[in-house]
């Protein structure tokens, strides 16, 4: 018996959303839902890791930090405390395309959050001080060695995008940073950051939640409506790529890790084209679940690899051709060079047999619930729409995307899989180190 | 540019309802499901009481290889048709296993969920359990845990719960077991675990759009083949301390960082002191303006960040503080993190730190409860520690009414910082010497 696919959304954003544009450029967006009374405001600044020079790197997500630490109507730990102490959760996060901001909270604290974005915005620098530049910097450093370096496998993400991106490149380095610029970051760079890129004109901020958009948008109007629009804001850096990488790289990394693990990965196309769609859907065929393909023939068939380490996903950059990551961990007993020619011959598979139609239906199916998971919280609304107006300059563009995965066909992957070529394909190893004879130790 | 230079009062405070809760009793089992109107996605999760605390000794981490082992194919389809069947309406199996509880759950879009909960049904109740399956499921449970064991934490979570609990407990043992404890689980274990305590009813959540669902039918399904009765709790265990505070170190060659892990025992879930307890621990290091987040973080940049928290189940609890901090300052961040618990429990909370800990509390209670998961996981608490419906309405109302005298009596008589455990996971070479100077406690080598 086969299982009915779940039904075709038409969209994949019924809610409501309504827009405007405050004089000074701020893009403000409304999706009402009375169903709880809670609320979220996000902020998208079009601002990451992306723009960040030579000898910078690790400054957009230090700023990011920065924006907790007070401004100009709001002491230092006071931002934190306001928004807890409403009973809301927040946080921000920096990639290489963008920072977003944002707190969910019961939904008459909407005047606070709305208060406190627009000073961070408005009014960072004047609070911004050298000893809470040197505090956040050991703070990041933390998160560094907590995050990348004090864990097995943690810097496969730092190894990987220098390995796919020519240096050069906005996507070369890693969002973290290295060591060595953070601590030579100055509090006049920051000042000269903020100055250049947090303005509202390089901002989206939505408000989801139980809220009406002529209420939301005169609030928006009487807390950011002062702040001065930054007259040039300054273009993103190019990514522009003249196409797949046309000769294999590969690294190997000997350390401390428990087994051998592989990750193949590809520059593919960026997030929000036809051919990033394939790639999705193409992931989640290959690479999630019990019924994907690396699972079926690698953890369950061969079984070289370990069950609750094998996976295929994108990452879903919009500035350049956003990688697919393929990875495995090693079963005890398997080297890494089985390992590496199990997980290649698998992808390469994609291209030479054609994906069934009880493969693409579970992976759209897969797709179809994490969509509507991201779409059951008024956070995850809220960051969506802030993400298709940053990049997309639309919003509603949301609605498409989830019609647009289903819309993708066994040829289509079948096209997607030629290109990743193994003559593009970039290879990290982890190895074991060697350990000491058995017997040898005291 | 002039921008707003007061903060704004909140608005009128509009009233939060916990969704409304239906019981059905269906088959010998009881469907327990909270309305959500208009939600697309819905989530039913199968309660059964056959958590951690019934596996053997030396057999810790049976349930979990048996978790695992019901994704292998059931008495009338394969491991791969499963999957193509399950995974084919969008949904995946979570199974967890905590000390209470075995839980089996799917979420869909809502017009799947009957025929996900079939599936469900199928997994939980005919497993497959084909012994060469059960077999190698085990084999990569043991490489899953030395991988995880691998990364800092797991052996000092280890070395505290057997510290404060003991070896003759099940809970002085690691939760899913470790990777010597797992290896000797046989598959004769597995399916005696499947037997003894998976064949009866338990509880099936439901959290969706019941105008679009069927409970009767959701149970019929869930229940179907199962007999027995619902077992009687025993009650809670006894909150020593111990007489004075003790370090024990782990030993982690090349650490960068220190992983700490602090505690003491504290009482169960269902506690009458259950509010002033929870807002001691938010106070103290709960929220991100916590005590011990604003001194170990924002002030001396220690560490990424820490917290306290008192974890609690059906049977015992434990206060306890984790944090990762850079090798160099392991003695003072541990002297600084005692000195605040000291504090707080001498000098109790101020009225501004409990307005904060008790709107946070009260609130989060709407903002975190809004996707179908996070209801099922509150309809499994008033289950597991047997709360009744309008136990969300109340406990709302109490946060919000605790005082100052309520909270600090609770940190007076629940912290212990005298009676603590010190785990210090990280390079004993390069900290041990600061510890001995700092004299925060007799150091003992531990061996995980």
């Amino acid at each position: 018996m086969s299982a009915q696919p779940a039904p075709v959304a038409e969209t994949g954003y019924p809610w409501p959303i309504e827009t405007t544009r405050l004089d000074n450029g701020l893009r403000v967006i409304v999706s009402e839902d009375h169903s709880a009374p809670v609320v979220c405001v996000n902020l998208w600044y079009d601002v990451g890791s992306r723009h960040e020079p030579e000898g910078q790197t690790g400054f957009a997500h230090l700023f990011e930090h920065l924006m907790f630490e007070g401004s100009l109507h709001v002491g230092k730990t006071e931002h934190m405390r306001y928004v807890q102490g409403a009973g809301g959760s927040l946080n921000a996060t920096t990639n290489p395309d963008r920072t977003n901001y944002f707190e969910t909270l019961p939904v008459e604290h909407l005047e606070l959050a709305l208060w406190l974005e627009a000073d961070r915005m408005g009014g960072l620098v004047p609070a911004l001080t050298q000893e809470t530049l040197d505090n956040q910097r050991e703070v990041v450093k933390n998160e560094r060695r907590q995050r990348y370096d004090n864990v097995p496998y943690g810097d496969a993400w730092l190894r990987l995008l220098p390995l796919l991106y020519p240096a050069g490149h906005p996507y070369h380095h890693a969002t973290i940073g290295s060591m060595e610029d953070l601590n030579a970051a100055s509090l006049e760079t920051f000042q000269a950051f903020h100055a250049r890129y947090y303005a509202p004109n390089n901002a989206v901020l939505t408000v989801a939640g139980d809220v009406t958009p002529g209420e939301v948008f005169a609030l928006a109007d009487k807390y950011f409506g002062t702040i001065e629009p930054v007259p040039d804001v300054a273009p993103g850096p190019h990514g522009h790529l003249p196409g797949p990488a046309t000769k294999p790289v590969r690294q190997t990394v000997t350390g401390t890790v428990p087994a051998p693990r592989v990750y193949l990965s590809h520059r593919t196309h960026p997030f929000g084209t036809a051919g990033y769609d394939a790639i999705t859907v193409l992931a989640a065929v290959l690479g999630s679940g019990r019924g994907s393909r690396l699972y079926q023939r690698l953890a369950d068939g061969a079984r070289i690899a370990q069950p609750d380490y094998i996976g295929a996903y994108g990452v879903d950059l919009a500035h350049a051709p956003a990688p697919l990551i393929v990875t495995a961990t090693a079963k005890d007993g398997v080297d890494a060079a089985t390992l590496e020619a199990g997980v290649a011959e698998v992808v390469d598979s994609m291209a030479t047999e054609p994906v069934t139609e009880a493969e693409l239906e579970r992976g759209k199916a897969l797709l179809t619930t994490s969509w509507w998971r991201q779409m059951s919280t008024v956070g995850g609304r809220a960051d969506t729409l802030s993400r298709y107006a940053t990049q997309f300059g639309d919003p509603s563009a949301a609605a498409y995307r989830l019609p647009q995965w289903q819309a993708v066909t066994a040829d289509d992957i079948a096209d997607a899989a030629r290109t990743l070529s193994p003559e593009s394909r970039v290879t990290l190893i982890y190895e074991p180190e060697q350990t000491a004879p058995e017997g040898t130790e005291a | 540019m002039s921008l707003v230079a007061t903060r704004p009062e909140p608005g009128d405070a509009r009233p939060y309802a916990f969704p409304a809760i239906h019981r059905v009793s269906v088959a010998g089992g009881e469907v327990v499901a909270a309305h959500l109107p208009g939600q697309l996605l819905a989530t039913a999760s199968l309660l059964l009481d056959a958590g951690a605390a019934r596996e053997a000794p030396g057999r810790e981490g049976t349930a979990g290889v048996l978790a695992k082992c019901l994704e292998e194919g059931t008495t009338t389809r394969d491991s791969a048709q499963y999957a193509l069947a399950l995974e084919g309406l969008g949904a995946e199996l979570s199974t967890s296993v905590d000390w209470d509880s075995f839980r089996v759950g799917v979420s869909v879009p809502v017009g799947l969920l009957s025929r996900a909960v079939t599936l469900m049904a199928e997994a939980a109740r005919t497993p497959r359990l084909d012994p060469a399956d059960v077999a190698r499921v085990r084999d990569d449970e043991v490489t899953a845990l030395r991988m995880d064991w691998a990364q800092p934490g797991p052996r000092a979570d280890a070395a505290l719960r057997l510290d404060l609990f003991g070896a003759g407990e099940r809970v002085g043992r690691p939760l899913h077991g470790d990777p010597a404890s797992v290896a000797a689980v046989t598959v004769e274990d597995v399916t005696d675990f499947h037997g003894s305590w998976l064949k009866r009813p338990g509880v099936l959540l439901v959290a969706g759009d019941l105008d679009k669902l069927d409970l009767k039918e959701l149970g019929a399904a869930a229940f179907a083949g199962t007999s027995g009765t619902a077992l009687t709790p025993e009650g809670p265990l006894p909150v020593p301390i111990a007489p004075a505070r003790r370090v024990l170190l782990v030993d982690r060659p090349r650490s960068v960082q220190s992983t700490l892990r602090l505690g003491h025992r504290a009482p169960e879930r269902a506690h009458p002191d259950y509010v002033p307890i929870t807002l001691v621990a938010t106070v103290l290091g709960g929220a991100f303006t916590s005590r011990l987040n604003h001194l170990i973080r924002e002030v001396k940049g220690y560490t990424y960040g820490i917290r306290a928290d008192f974890a609690m189940t059906r049977r015992f609890g434990r206060f306890g503080v984790s944090s990762s901090v850079q090798t160099a300052v392991t003695a003072p961040a541990l002297v600084d993190t005692v000195g605040e618990i000291n504090r707080m429990r001498r000098y109790g909370v101020t009225e501004a730190e409990l307005e904060v800990a008790r709107t946070w509390r009260a609130g989060s209670l709407t903002v975190d409860m809004q996707t179908p998961g996070s209801i099922a996981a509150a309809l499994a608490t008033l289950v597991v520690h047997g709360l009744p419906d309008d136990y969300y309405a109340t406990l709302r109302q109490r946060l919000l009414e605790a005082t100052v005298d309520e909270v600090s009596a609770a940190a007076a008589q629940y912290l212990h910082p005298e009676g603590l455990t010190l785990v210090i996971e990280g390079d004993s070479a390069l900290i041990r010497d600061d510890l001995t100077v700092s004299a925060i406690g007799e150091i003992v080598d531990a061996e995980v």
